[in-house]
């Protein structure tokens, strides 16, 4: 489903490296989890199979289903299915949370053939995903992210993903910031949201949410590059011995951290 | 009655000839006179005037009302707010239109009409032209010797006004350049309270310039809820003078919103006038193209216990140029003031320009007063965000500047008002969004 090969990118803005020929394949139906520092990279990893404006790709590809995404923007991304939950979801004050979910909705599932929903039929539609996040309905009214509390706006990407229904989401530091409680039921949303047809991508600095989502892979990325793969007992290594033994490891190989 | 004129004359002091010579208001009209030859026309070289260059305005060829081969008004009825469908004041051209108003639907105690038709009337009589006050002004004696009709709104005590006053302005194509004199007398005496919605639209894109002054009182305990929708001609001139005193106890809440017009000055003043008072001066201004919007506001405290709250919002598009200065006076007994002041202004094209001047003058102090101004772009990362969940990016920019306007006509009380402005910031947003796209 994704394939990324030698990505390396750089801040437009000013040049910086940040990723320094990453390569990644995930798989319809697979859970990855990478892992890393602060500064690693992670995120923009993320950010950028999403699209983000800031960072530029130098060199590598990112194929989608097969097919490059580079040229693509970031409404195309998410019309073919790429969901990013972000680190510090943006406010938009002034837009409800169902005029964005609903515009939203149609547009992708207009680009994918699906039929549109009316506001009626997109009301039933929504109620049911309130659910799985456990969240009020009047929250639908209220502005996107607008004075919501940290764990709130954790809470709403997985709401917009499960109402977006994405085949390949990208959860950035979507545990950080919340407490044991929403840690569970947003654990609870994801495994509930993944089946056979879709992938999920978490972005995360602690082993923790992996006591609640069992990934089929993990990655640590350290200095810009995925320097370890294993399954989800290396998540168990890194809790126990932080990462300074594989930094060690990535210096040995010539690798500025 | 041309006097000798002792300032160089401009197009308003030769208009002056054009003074009514019969009728009402004449210790009005022969004060104004005076203070007409005595005050120059605005100029670069006053402070008050220096980010604007006038000359432009002053080359245009302005004629008297009577002289400019005006149009009748067609189709106005659109602009009628349904609400106040029995409280509605039309004015074309500054001149009162009885076909098109319609009062009597507002209850006991609460008088609305023409003011040429309450000539004898004792409230006129003490309030009219006493109540405005700007300094070197020719702007507001011209209105005063040109006026003949105009809006009157009396409360007495206890009167509630059972709907909002339409007050609506109606500016008709015309042959030649016309300067345009609406006036308006608010007073609502204690415990009373009215909703006014004055409405300023120009009908074609023809040149015309029109000098709104309107003296407003709040008397003890009083509320008043004041919104002034400016939609001039894109090629008019709109300098508008609006002064509210307010007493004690009472309330006066004023939101402007500035679409239309070449060059819009507005310069709306509240001044304090006893202890405990509440009042809002609030703007939104959405400009584009080659327009100018001016707003040179003031907020007078002169007593303590004020709460006192100022948002200024504005987009510029296009090489439209915004200039907000906004004064705060607090005096040396007016204690315990809490004044708020913000201006936010949102810049969308590179060309576009703002100048933005808080100002505070606090001589007391036990006072609270913030203020701030910020000049920015659309956030990158918010345009991104809303891009991910599939949004085009003109659309995303389209929901982040509606978002941005939308702040500021939160507090409209009157549905269809809140609805119309509404539906006047879509407009602004899409035409932007379709010009850059073609652009």
């Amino acid at each position: 489903m994704l394939e990324i090969k030698d990505l390396h990118v750089v801040v437009e803005e000013d040049g910086t490296e940040i990723l320094k020929g990453v390569n990644l394949k995930v798989n319809k139906g697979e859970i990855h989890a990478i892992m890393g520092p602060n500064g690693s990279g992670k995120s923009t990893l993320a950010k950028i199979a999403a699209g983000h404006p800031e960072y530029e790709v130098t060199k590598g590809d990112i194929l989608y289903n097969g097919e490059s995404i580079l040229e693509m923007d970031p409404d195309e991304r998410a019309h073919a299915g790429i969901f990013l939950a972000f680190q510090y979801p943006v406010e938009v004050p002034g837009v409800t949370n169902t005029t964005l979910l609903r515009e939203s909705y149609n547009t992708i599932a207009n680009s994918r053939g699906r039929e549109e929903l009316d506001p009626l039929e997109f009301d039933d539609y929504i109620k049911d995903k309130l659910d799985l996040v456990q969240m009020n309905p009047d929250f639908l009214e209220r502005s996107v992210n607008a004075g919501f509390s940290g764990g709130e706006k954790k809470r709403n990407e997985i709401f917009q993903m499960a109402v977006l229904q994405p085949k390949l989401s990208l959860l950035d530091e979507t545990d950080s910031g919340l407490d044991i409680d929403a840690l569970k039921i947003v654990a609870n949303g994801i495994n509930q949201l993944h089946g056979e047809d879709d992938a999920v991508v978490l972005i995360t600095h602690y082993q923790r949410l992996l006591n609640y989502i069992e990934p089929d892979f993990v990655h640590v990325m350290i200095g810009g590059k995925i320097v370890k793969s294993g399954d989800k007992t290396l998540a168990y290594k890194l809790e126990e011995q932080g990462y300074d033994w594989l930094e060690a490891h990535a210096k040995v190989n010539g690798e500025a951290v | 009655m041309a006097l000798p004129t002792q300032v160089e004359p401009s197009f308003l002091h030769r208009l002056a000839k054009h003074a009514p010579e019969s009728g009402n208001w004449t210790a009005i009209r022969e004060q104004s006179l005076k203070e007409i030859n005595a005050t120059p026309f605005p100029h670069k070289k006053i402070e008050e005037w220096r980010f604007i260059d006038l000359k432009p305005f002053t080359k245009i060829e302005f004629t008297s009302l009577d002289d400019a081969g005006t149009l009748p008004a067609t189709d106005i009825e659109k602009f009628f707010l349904p609400e106040s469908d029995r409280s509605r004041l039309v004015f074309i051209n500054g001149r009162y239109n009885e076909k098109f108003s319609s009062i009597g639907g507002l209850g006991n105690g609460v008088t609305v009409g023409n003011l040429n038709s309450f000539t004898d009337n004792s409230v006129v009589e003490k309030y009219l032209n006493k109540l405005v006050d700007y300094e070197n002004d020719v702007f507001v004696p011209y209105n005063g010797l040109m006026f003949e009709d105009g809006a009157f709104i009396h409360l007495e005590k206890e009167a509630k006004a059972e709907a909002p006053i339409q007050i609506l302005n109606i500016y008709t194509d015309s042959k030649k350049a016309f300067v345009a004199t609406p006036r308006m007398l608010v007073v609502a005496e204690e415990d009373s309270d009215v909703t006014i919605i004055e409405d300023h639209i120009g009908l074609s894109g023809n040149e015309y310039l029109t000098i709104p002054v309107c003296e407003v009182k709040t008397k003890q305990r009083a509320h008043i809820h004041h919104v002034r929708i400016q939609r001039d001609s894109l090629n008019a001139l709109h300098v508008s003078r609006p002064i509210a005193y307010v007493e004690k106890n009472s309330e006066y809440h004023s939101y402007t919103i500035n679409l239309g017009a070449k060059l819009a000055r507005n310069e709306p003043k509240v001044i304090q006038e006893d202890e405990e008072v509440d009042f809002t001066l609030d703007g939104l201004v959405l400009i584009d193209g080659e327009q100018i919007a001016d707003t040179h506001s003031s907020m007078d405290h002169r007593f303590s216990h004020a709460e006192s709250h100022q948002l200024h919002k504005v987009v510029v598009n296009g090489n439209a140029h915004s200039i907000f200065n906004g004064k705060i006076f607090v005096r040396k007994d007016a204690q315990k003031i809490d004044s708020f002041q913000e201006n936010k202004n949102l810049l969308l094209s590179k060309d576009g320009l703002v100048n933005t001047k808080p100002q505070l003058e606090i001589f007391a102090d036990d006072v609270l007063c913030s203020h701030g101004a910020t000049i920015g772009q659309l956030e990158p990362e918010e345009v991104f965000y809303l891009q991910s969940r599939g949004m085009t990016e003109e659309k995303a920019k389209e929901v982040l500047t509606y978002a941005f306007a939308l702040e500021t006509i939160e507090n409209m009380k009157v549905e269809s008002v809140h609805k119309l402005l509404i539906e006047e910031v879509y407009r602004y947003t899409k035409a932007n969004s379709v010009a850059k796209v073609s652009a």
